[in-house]
Order: C-alpha cells, then sequence, then structure tokens
C-alpha cells in the first residue's frame, strides 16, 4: 500500500479533515523558512508542503512568486533543502512531508538522483508545470517510494481525469477552481462550494484515492465546505499572507482558525 | 507520450494543467483554420492590405562597395504597418482569435513592438487587448506604452521577478490560466507550449517565401547566406524556416551585451551559461545557474533580452542547419551608423544585430556571393536609447525643455 494514502486514510478514521500547509524554502530567510515549518508540525499539521523556488513560478499568484523571488536571493539549494527537510519528517513522525517545485529545478539532478536524495522522508512530489502526458518522466520516483501527485482541475474531461488516475498515487490534488494560487476563495457562496462538492463528489467515482483541494482556501467556513468531501484541506497564500503581516505568531493564530 | 510540438529534444508543453483543455482548443482551432483557404487567403490579404505586404528586399550598392565582398542585399520588414515584422504574426493570430469567437487577447511584450502590433489588430478587429510588460521595460520604452494607451489597450507592469520580459511571459500565463474561456493569449515570438512555436514561425515564414522570389527575381538565385538577429527568434524562424535544408548558410545573431559574464548579454548559445531546460511552457535552451534558476540578461535591445530561445532554432542549431553568432553592444551601435549613413535607413538596435553579424561576415566573401540581412523593425523607436548610446547632448537639452515647457503649462 502507498505510503501516504495509508498515511491519510489511518488518519482519517478519526478525523474529518486532515490540513496540509505549504511553505516556501528560503523566505524569508532559509532559517525562518525552516522555523514556519517546525511551528507547523509543531501545532499538528498532518502534511507539510515545501515549495523548492523557482523563478519562473507561472502557476502560482502575487503572495507565493514575490516570495520564490525573495527566497532566491539567499541562493538556496536543492540539495541542502531535501537535507533540511528531512531532519524534520525525522523530528515529527506523526506527520509527513512533501516536496513542490517546477520541473527546471528538479531536472538538474534528474529524477533517479532526487528520488534517492528524498529518500524516505520526503514521500511525495508535486510538480504544476508538469502534464500528466509526461508521466513516464517521474518513473524513478515511485520506484523508490515516492509519489508523485498529480492536479485535478474542474472543467477536466473525464477521459482525461481516468487517465491521471491510472498513473495517480498517494492522493490526488484537485484544484478548487481556474486561475493561479492565491486568489479569493472559491467556496464563499453557498452556489459555489456546492459546485465544488459536486466536483469532489464526480472524482470519488473514478478512485478511492484520497482527495485533497486546493487554491484560494483561506477561511474557517471554506474549510469546513469541504468536510465530508475531501480528505485534505490545502493552505497556501493564507499562511503565508498571515505570515507577512504578523510573523509566526500570526501563523499560529490562522492556523488556530482553520483547524478543521 | 503526447509528441505533438516536439523539436528534436525541444518544445513540447509544460504547462499548469488548467490550460490544458485551451491549449487543446487552440491546437485544433488553429489546424482546421490553416486548412481552410479561405481563412489563409484573409491572412494573405490583411498583411497585403493593413500591413502593406510585400516588403521589399534592397540593395546596398553603398555598402556593398565600401566593403568589399559579397553582395549586400535587405529583408525590409521595418517597414511593415507597425515598423516591425512583429505584424505578420498578430494578423494571423489576431484572425484565429476572431475565428474562435475570443473577445479579448493578451500578450506579453519586452520592447514593446509586439505590444503595439497587438493593440493595433485588437483595436482593428475590435477585440479587447491587454498587454503585460515589465516595470523596468516600460520606464525604457515608454513611447511604445503611450501607442499602446492610445490605441486602447490596457498596459499592466509587471514588477516580479527581474521585472522583464520573462516575467511579463509568466504574468501573461497567469491571466490565461483564469481567463481562457473568452481569451486568447497571443504570444509574440515563437516560443511557448504548442502550437505557439510553429503557429508564430508559420506566420513569419511569409519573410522567407518573398525572399526567395524577389532574389531569383533580383539576382537570379537564391542567397548564399541570410543573417537574422536571433532573440526569441520569430524574424529569424519567419527569413529561415524556407530555406532550411537548401545550399543557403542561415546565421542567427544574438545579443552579446556589454559582456560575456552571466547577466550582461543574452547569448543563449556558444556559451555554458545556458543549456536545456524546461520552462515557461516548453523545453529549449535557457540561461540558467547550477539549480536551474532562469538568469538576468542584458542587451542594448530590448527586444533580443530573452532568457530563453524558439525551441526551432535550437533544435535547427543542434542538427547544424543554422549556424549561431552574436554582436555586442559596441559593434551593433558602428553597424547602425553604418546603414543609417550609407543606405539611408534607419535600423532597430535588434536589426542592426544581424547587419553587425552580416557586415562582418561579408568582408571575407566574393563579389559574386549574394547575402540578405533581415531587417526585423525600424529604428525610430531607440531614439532615447541611440541618442543616450551616442552621447547626443541636445538630446538630452531638448528633454529638459520638453519638460520645463510642460511644466509651465
Amino acid at each position: 500500500m502507498n505510503k501516504l494514502a495509508s498515511f491519510i486514510q489511518k488518519q482519517r478514521q478519526n478525523k474529518p479533515l486532515l490540513m496540509m500547509t505549504h511553505v516556501v524554502y528560503g523566505y524569508p530567510s532559509i532559517e525562518e523558512s525552516l522555523d514556519i515549518m517546525q511551528l507547523m508540525l509543531e501545532k499538528g499539521v498532518e502534511i507539510l508542503e515545501v515549495q523548492f523556488p523557482f523563478s519562473d513560478p507561472v502557476a502560482d499568484g502575487p503572495t507565493i512568486t514575490t516570495a520564490c523571488h525573495h527566497a532566491l536571493k539567499h541562493q538556496p539549494k536543492l540539495a541542502q533543502c531535501l537535507k533540511d527537510i528531512k531532519q524534520l519528517a525525522q523530528r515529527y513522525p506523526q506527520s509527513r512531508v512533501l516536496l513542490m517545485s517546477y520541473l527546471n529545478p528538479l531536472l538538474q539532478s534528474g529524477f533517479e538522483s532526487l528520488a534517492l536524495q528524498m529518500g524516505d522522508d520526503v514521500i511525495g512530489i508535486i510538480i504544476p508545470d508538469l502534464p500528466i502526458d509526461h508521466h513516464s518522466m517521474l518513473v524513478p520516483l515511485p520506484e523508490n517510494g515516492v509519489s508523485p501527485i498529480w492536479l485535478i482541475t474542474p472543467d477536466m474531461q473525464q477521459e482525461r481525469i481516468k487517465t491521471v488516475i491510472k498513473h495517480a498515487q498517494g492522493m490526488l490534488y484537485c484544484v478548487s477552481r481556474s486561475g493561479v494560487t492565491g486568489q479569493q476563495a472559491p467556496i464563499r457562496d453557498d452556489t459555489k462550494a456546492q459546485d465544488i462538492q459536486s466536483y469532489l463528489d464526480t472524482i470519488k467515482k473514478f478512485t478511492s484515492l484520497p482527495l485533497a483541494v486546493g487554491f484560494g482556501i483561506n477561511t474557517a467556513s471554506d474549510i469546513s465546505s469541504l468536510k465530508g468531501h475531501a480528505d485534505v484541506a490545502i493552505v497556501g497564500s493564507a499562511l503565508l499572507n498571515a505570515f507577512n503581516k504578523g510573523g509566526l505568531d500570526a501563523v499560529a493564530e490562522k492556523l488556530q482558525e482553520l483547524q478543521p | 507520450m503526447n509528441d505533438e510540438g516536439r523539436f528534436g529534444q525541444y518544445g513540447g508543453s509544460f504547462i499548469p494543467e488548467i490550460l490544458y483543455s485551451s491549449q487543446q482548443q487552440l491546437l485544433k482551432a488553429y489546424r482546421e483554420a490553416m486548412a481552410d483557404t479561405s481563412f489563409v487567403q484573409l491572412v494573405k490579404s490583411e498583411m497585403q492590405h493593413f500591413s502593406g505586404r510585400p516588403t521589399p528586399l534592397t540593395y546596398c550598392a553603398n555598402l556593398t562597395q565600401k566593403i568589399g565582398g559579397a553582395q549586400i542585399y535587405l529583408k525590409r520588414e521595418d517597414l511593415n504597418h507597425s515598423g516591425a515584422h512583429k505584424m505578420n504574426n498578430v494578423i494571423g493570430q489576431g484572425l484565429l482569435a476572431k475565428r474562435m469567437g475570443k473577445t479579448r487577447v493578451i500578450a506579453e511584450t519586452g520592447a514593446g513592438q509586439h505590444g503595439v502590433a497587438s493593440a493595433l489588430v485588437a483595436a482593428r478587429l475590435g477585440l479587447e487587448c491587454v498587454v503585460y510588460m515589465g516595470a523596468h521595460d516600460i520606464e525604457r520604452q515608454y513611447p511604445n506604452v503611450f501607442w499602446m494607451k492610445q490605441l486602447g489597450a490596457t498596459v499592466v507592469p509587471v514588477s516580479t521577478g527581474a521585472a522583464t520580459l520573462k516575467d511579463a511571459l509568466d504574468e501573461a500565463l497567469r491571466d490565461w490560466s483564469s481567463s481562457y474561456e473568452d481569451t486568447h493569449y497571443l504570444i509574440g515570438t515563437s516560443c511557448g507550449c504548442a502550437p505557439y512555436p510553429e503557429m508564430v514561425a508559420g506566420f513569419q515564414s511569409v519573410i522567407g517565401e518573398e525572399v526567395k522570389e524577389q532574389s531569383m527575381q533580383q539576382f537570379a538565385k537564391h542567397p548564399d547566406r541570410i543573417y537574422a538577429c536571433v532573440g526569441g527568434g520569430s524574424n529569424a524562424c519567419g527569413i529561415f524556416l524556407p530555406f532550411v535544408d537548401t545550399q543557403t548558410e542561415l546565421v542567427g545573431v544574438e545579443a552579446g551585451g556589454r559582456s560575456d559574464a552571466p547577466g550582461e548579454h543574452a547569448m543563449r548559445f556558444n556559451t555554458d551559461q545556458a543549456r536545456f531546460g524546461i520552462a515557461q511552457g516548453f523545453a529549449t535552451r535557457f540561461l540558467q545557474d547550477d539549480e536551474g534558476q532562469l538568469q538576468p540578461t542584458h542587451s542594448i535591445s530590448a527586444g533580443l533580452d530573452y532568457v530563453g530561445v524558439s525551441p526551432i532554432l535550437a533544435d535547427l542549431e543542434e542538427q547544424g542547419k543554422v549556424r549561431m553568432t552574436s554582436a555586442n553592444d559596441i559593434e551593433v551601435i558602428e553597424a547602425f551608423k553604418l546603414l543609417t549613413r550609407h543606405e539611408g535607413i534607419i535600423p532597430a538596435l535588434e536589426s542592426s544585430h544581424a547587419v553587425a553579424g552580416g557586415l562582418k561576415e561579408a568582408a571575407t566573401m566574393s563579389p559574386d556571393e549574394y547575402l540578405v540581412i533581415n531587417i526585423s523593425g525600424r529604428g525610430d523607436k531607440d531614439i532615447f536609447n541611440i541618442a543616450k548610446a551616442l552621447h547626443d547632448e541636445p538630446f538630452t537639452e531638448f528633454l529638459h525643455s520638453y519638460l520645463k515647457e510642460g511644466a509651465a503649462q
């Protein structure tokens, strides 16, 4: 059984919804970004998604894009990033750590070497600019126990959803709406909440994989509308905005507010 | 594996999943349109009646005599409406957007030439137009921003990253991710995901097709060599592609900038600072560091200041079918002066790279050889930058008194 999927299923036995939070490695500095990650794990976040910054993050909105460009001033190294987050994963064995980055920084070492560097501690990877058509590029990852996590989008044709599911492992990352990360929440009014719920229920017809939902989730009501329809709520820009306003304390407060 | 849009190991489609459906829709619409003779005829007619095609092939008697080598000809893309070859592509894509029922186009622009061309076509076709432009480029090229606004386009400054062309392209892709239902992304160069490289190069190939006919008429053979500047690569693709696998040697001239140091030039070939990468929707040679981060670029001409290059050219170069060379900022200004003084033609600084590359080699060729240099655009837009490079003090005085007058009113 897949490590990530079984973790989620086990956790879900006594929790209605898990939380996956996102941190940009190197923002505002490498040390401080590790502090943010540690805080989240300390607060019991089930899954931590660490974004290794790229100069041209085309799927990200202004909050995360600006953080990435800022982080790059510290010249982060992917190999060091993996060492740092593996350590965190080992210190917090009750949570799971995933890597997110764009294709080009990941290509530099190649996926064989990347899989070995991720080892047993960083168990999944999200690559927003790699379409499912190129899934064969990632073959070395699952061979080493790392799950490539594929994206599902709201206007995706059934045939393509089936193709994604055929190759998917661990969980599916369901994008809640069109656009990039961090734009306004889609779940505010009731019709939209229903749209998302029926979108998730449709995907469930095709797969028993856990469903994670992200893009624009930033209030407690966004989170509660996902209960019973998804397994994991993904929160990115909202926490980064909180950090930008009030540092670690504000992140802790926001986490408390969003607690499912 | 989807092999659509592959050029050797380059090209392809590496876009966020959210854009998949609209990209598929575009691919299909493009194929259907190009198979429809009435559409192809409409593009041709617009190129003639709106942009003034065919553009001339001009013999340079004075320069040929002065240099004493090959016979020198210029392909005059500077005589297009808007003053640059960019027009060829926006006419094609504008008509395609209209045919697809889109009501809005978005574009990225570096120097502003593609932005102006997009705004012109959008005004003519009744499409809403939004142009993304790096904040840094807006500072360098305000006159073009002024014209875009007069044409009814909205210019959005992009201040993320290096605030230049690559960042404008990222931002346009982000817009498209949420607007694809009513919006066509009108990419200005032969880069990006499929079908953009092929489509832009296709609409630009009218340049090379005309050169084929005109060279036969004017000197009874095809040129021995063709020179074109290479930024993203659309004017080079346009003049080169009809000559691939013929006797004509094809030479691309990149921006050598101030020096070979990282961040001081925009050369993607003949340097170990650039190599295979995948970003901005496609695979090509990118200037990047050890961690795969795309690097800043410099060129005296904003239009060559791009971190990647057309996957079509990356592949042709790898196959040895196109030779890449470069001209630095100083050589470019010298070439600009030569063409201006001796032939009465004011080339854009982008095109002046091709002039520099061509003239350098013309001297080593024989008088029975013919070379064609692509003048991709005219130099009027560069008046501020050229005046600065030539240290023209009266121009600075003029600007001071212009501002003083404005303040007095």
